[in-house]
């Protein structure tokens, strides 16, 4: 393993805006209704079983990567074999550019949506993976501070939450645990689209400077996003009825609405504008992730991948027309994801685990 | 035809390059220029003959008559070593050498001979400088605080910042640039407080430099910079010999240039340049709150017309009914759309800029008051602006002039642009689709390698005491974590923290 030199790592407790900022992205704008439609407004309790779920996952990969001592590419080839770890390791690169696809498709409809209508798929997205481009040219440590800024500067949104106080109606979550504990996981489940990201964690590992002391600011970062979800739910429960949330597909955005100040109306187009800022280290991030995957399997340098995985992601957005597709791919990156965090990771987590004990008996 | 263009070029290369190889040579080829002078004198007492060879406009007659002439022609002098003893000038060579020959008459000594044909001759200074007196700061005017600024000279300068310094600590390294201009250019830091690694790498940057006529530290800053292609300036200039002393103090490195007024600091930070060195001779909370100020108009200058492009444009009804009507009011009668408008308004107030900035002071002010009142009113009155847009505009053009350093004013200025046409293309999305543009550009841009948005980010808690606010100077305890300093603690922070109790 070619080991990374001290100046491109970075420092542990930014490991903190790098996995909030990758979890935070397009699904906070909207996972009220998609959560609200089986668990109702217990759904909640399933924000909060999520989290915990995400803490299990990623605590398995801390001692997935710390065995392996690399990414997850190592980590694949030691647990695996050469070939069948690097097919999987590839696999991890479609699933990171379907991310970027998502997110970039998901937001570029949010805009044409609600701002303008006109807006032609391509010529933003080939805005936006320029942009991209130039940022991971930078490199990792530049990504990074991308990370950074989408979480402190657009921190300012949160405050404008407590408008909707003014109409709320707590006693609306009760009574609690009216729905069965199937349905809340079911919720849970669905909630997985909208806590994903934390798992770019397995590439980027190499990069952090003292991991034991990082583990505990990755932790801390899933906690806090948590708990945002979970009084943005609370928040979205008490202002809208269960039947009116069902007909809001960005349910944070049509809250917004309500905000005013003497000199802004209609604070939704701000958020969306702002929220540029928030989805770009996703998409940065994960466009990293895979490009520097290519690089690690196929040894090609990361420039050319980068470029064209920005080529993919620009074509493929734009193949993307409807609603209804762009919902199918949330679907379908949501439940890969789902698997992938609770089905190949613990396995992974329990392969290598036993793998260990043998080795080190041998 | 490659080797014909080959033969064409070698003649003329030897005909430019070959250096003199004997003294006489030189003397030959440097008398082909009319301000070279020999003159021939004769000791009486010893009935020695002296060559004498300078260039004219470099020497200080002066000097020559009184330490040089009357010494030769008064004392017994029979060898080259009786002048050197009996020259009391500082700076007297015997050397046979024709390239020092030839680099010191540049810089104004005097060459003397026993024989014209002689290789070997003495060299004595008698450097004639024509410098103008220190004058007080123009660009970094202070309120308070010391009145002394850099002047073109470099020895004057070194002198400015050494008496402030009295530490044998304090280096200096002394390097040529420039194949045609030689100019001498001095990097200064404190041993054992600067970094090892920051002054190596400016020392090489320094020395890889080829170039050549080096005319002020303005083109070093240039061609050392990390990212040629950025509008922003990642060295900082100063004109205050205080600020330099204080910055070395810190742990950084100055580069002074001969034959220029400004010192550069490296390395360097965004925030470093908006805050201006009054600041730490002002109370704290005053100083922050000045910082803050500076902050706020940064962004407002570069983000207020294209906020007021995109509202117009695409999103008025962000804006509250009672505010909407008053823009309507002011804009009733425009014919163009806003983009124009605002281009316009813009356009002009860089031409005053511009206009202003070249002419003779006096001319300079008129052309300000008379064009801003006249043109803004008369367009506002001929319904090609609105008055709240002329508002933003100048409002603007004052915030940008906030910036204490004047490079990074221009390129504030110069950001304008690209957030308005953003603007005009997706309204407020574009701006935040610019400022991203932005904020990757930062994140990605260093000086001297360490990054340019420190302390913010890279995040550093501890130096942020003097970066956004300042803090006061018992905070100050230790410098700046960015530079690696190799004394990090500048005094003892428990004491001058120490609270004392009441009555003591």
């Amino acid at each position: 393993m070619q080991s990374i030199p001290e100046r491109l790592k970075i420092s542990p407790f930014l490991v903190f805006f790098t996995i909030s900022s990758m979890q935070i992205g397009i699904g906070i704008l909207g996972f009220q209704r998609v959560i609200a439609k089986s668990a109702g407004y217990d759904a909640w309790i399933s924000v909060i079983l999520a989290g915990i779920g995400a803490h299990l996952s990623l605590a398995m990969m801390y001692s997935i990567l710390q065995k392996a001592n690399g990414s997850i590419v190592e980590a694949n080839q030691q647990l695996f074999g050469k070939w069948i770890g690097n097919i999987l390791s590839i696999l991890l690169v479609l699933y990171y550019t379907g991310m970027v696809v998502a997110v970039l498709r998901t937001y570029i409809e949010v805009i044409q949506v609600w701002m303008f209508p006109d807006l032609e798929t391509w010529v933003f997205a080939t805005s936006f993976m320029l942009l991209t481009i130039y940022i991971v040219s930078g490199g990792f440590r530049v990504v990074v501070g991308v990370c950074f800024f989408s979480i402190i500067l657009p921190s300012y949104l949160i405050l404008t939450f407590f408008y909707t106080f003014e109409y709320a109606n707590f006693r609306m979550l009760l009574p609690i645990f009216d729905h069965s504990i199937f349905s809340i996981l079911k919720a849970a489940k669905d909630m997985t689209l909208t806590i994903l990201g934390f798992e770019t964690l397995l590439v980027y590992y190499p990069f952090i400077k003292n991991v034991e002391q990082s583990k505990k600011w990755a932790h801390f970062s899933v906690f806090s996003t948590t708990i945002i979800y979970a009084v943005i739910a609370v928040i979205t429960f008490a202002y809208f009825s269960e039947k009116q949330l069902q007909k809001h597909i960005w349910a944070t955005l049509s809250m917004w609405k309500i905000v005013e100040m003497p000199f802004i109306e209609r604070f939704e187009y701000l958020g969306i504008a702002n929220w540029t800022i928030i989805i770009l280290p996703n998409v940065c991030l994960a466009a990293w992730c895979s490009s520097r995957i290519v690089k690690q399997v196929a040894n090609i340098r990361q420039k050319y991948v980068l470029v064209a995985i920005a080529a993919i992601c620009v074509t493929s957005a734009c193949l993307l027309k409807n609603r209804n597709s762009i919902e199918l791919l949330n679907d379908v990156l949501g439940s890969i994801g789902f698997y992938f965090l609770y089905g190949f990771i613990p396995l992974t987590f329990i392969w290598s685990h036993i793998l260990h004990k043998v080795r080190k008996k041998a | 035809m490659f080797r014909g263009f080959r033969r064409d070029k070698t003649p003329n290369q030897r005909k430019e390059q070959r250096p003199a190889r004997t003294t006489w040579e030189l003397l030959r080829i440097l008398g082909q220029s009319m301000d070279f002078e020999t003159q021939v004198l004769k000791n009486p007492h010893s009935q020695q003959h002296f060559w004498i060879s300078y260039i004219l406009p470099l020497i200080d007659f002066e000097i020559v008559q009184k330490n040089i002439l009357s010494y030769l022609l008064y004392s017994p002098i029979q060898t080259l070593k009786d002048i050197e003893q009996a020259i009391p000038v500082e700076d007297v060579i015997v050397t046979s050498n024709v390239t020092i020959i030839e680099e010191k008459l540049h810089e104004g000594y005097v060459l003397i001979q026993l024989n014209e044909w002689a290789n070997e001759g003495v060299l004595i200074k008698a450097q004639r400088n024509v410098i103008r007196n220190i004058s007080i700061p123009e660009v970094e005017f202070s309120v308070v605080g010391p009145k002394e600024a850099f002047i073109e000279s470099l020895e004057t300068n070194l002198h400015l910042v050494r008496k402030r310094i009295p530490s044998n600590r304090l280096t200096i390294k002394m390097l040529k640039v420039g194949s045609l201009s030689k100019t001498s250019i001095a990097v200064l830091y404190i041993e054992g407080i600067a970094d090892e690694e920051n002054v190596n790498t400016v020392m090489q940057r320094i020395s890889d430099i080829e170039f050549d006529e080096v005319i002020d530290s303005s083109y070093i800053e240039q061609i050392i910079s990390d990212n040629h292609n950025s509008p922003f300036p990642q060295l900082l200039d100063t004109e205050r010999p205080d600020r330099v002393a204080s910055i070395l103090a810190e742990g950084k490195i100055a580069v002074i240039v001969d034959g220029s007024p400004h010192a550069l600091i490296v390395p360097t930070t965004l925030v470093e340049f908006f805050s201006s060195f009054e600041d730490y001779f002002l109370n704290w909370y005053i100083a922050s709150f000045f910082r803050l100020i500076r902050l706020f108009s940064v962004a407002f200058s570069i983000l207020i017309t294209p906020i007021y492009v995109a509202a117009l444009n695409y999103h008025y009804e962000m804006i509250p009914r009672d505010l909407l009507g008053t823009l309507v009011t002011s804009r009733r009668e425009i014919p163009l759309p806003p983009i124009l408008e605002a281009l316009f308004l813009e356009l002009t107030i860089e031409l005053l800029r511009e206009a202003g900035a070249r002419l003779p002071t006096k001319v300079g002010q008129t052309i300000g008051i008379v064009g801003g009142i006249v043109i803004g009113t008369a367009s506002v009155e001929a319904g090609l602006t609105s008055n709240v847009l002329l508002i933003l505009v100048a409002l603007a053009a004052l915030a940008s002039f906030t910036t204490p350093v004047y490079k990074m004013g221009n390129t504030i200025r110069l950001m304008r642009f690209p957030f308005l046409l953003f603007a005009e293309l997706w309204g407020l999305l574009g701006v935040v689709f610019c400022f991203c543009f932005l904020m990757g550009h930062l994140l990605r841009l260093t000086s001297l390698g360490r990054p340019f948005l420190e302390p913010i980010y890279p995040l550093r808690i501890a130096d942020l005491k003097d970066a956004l606010i300042r803090l006061p100077f018992s905070k100050q305890a230790r410098r700046p974590k960015q530079l690696r300093p190799e004394q990090p603690i500048r005094f003892s922070a428990k004491k001058a923290n120490k609270k004392k109790d009441i009555d003591e």
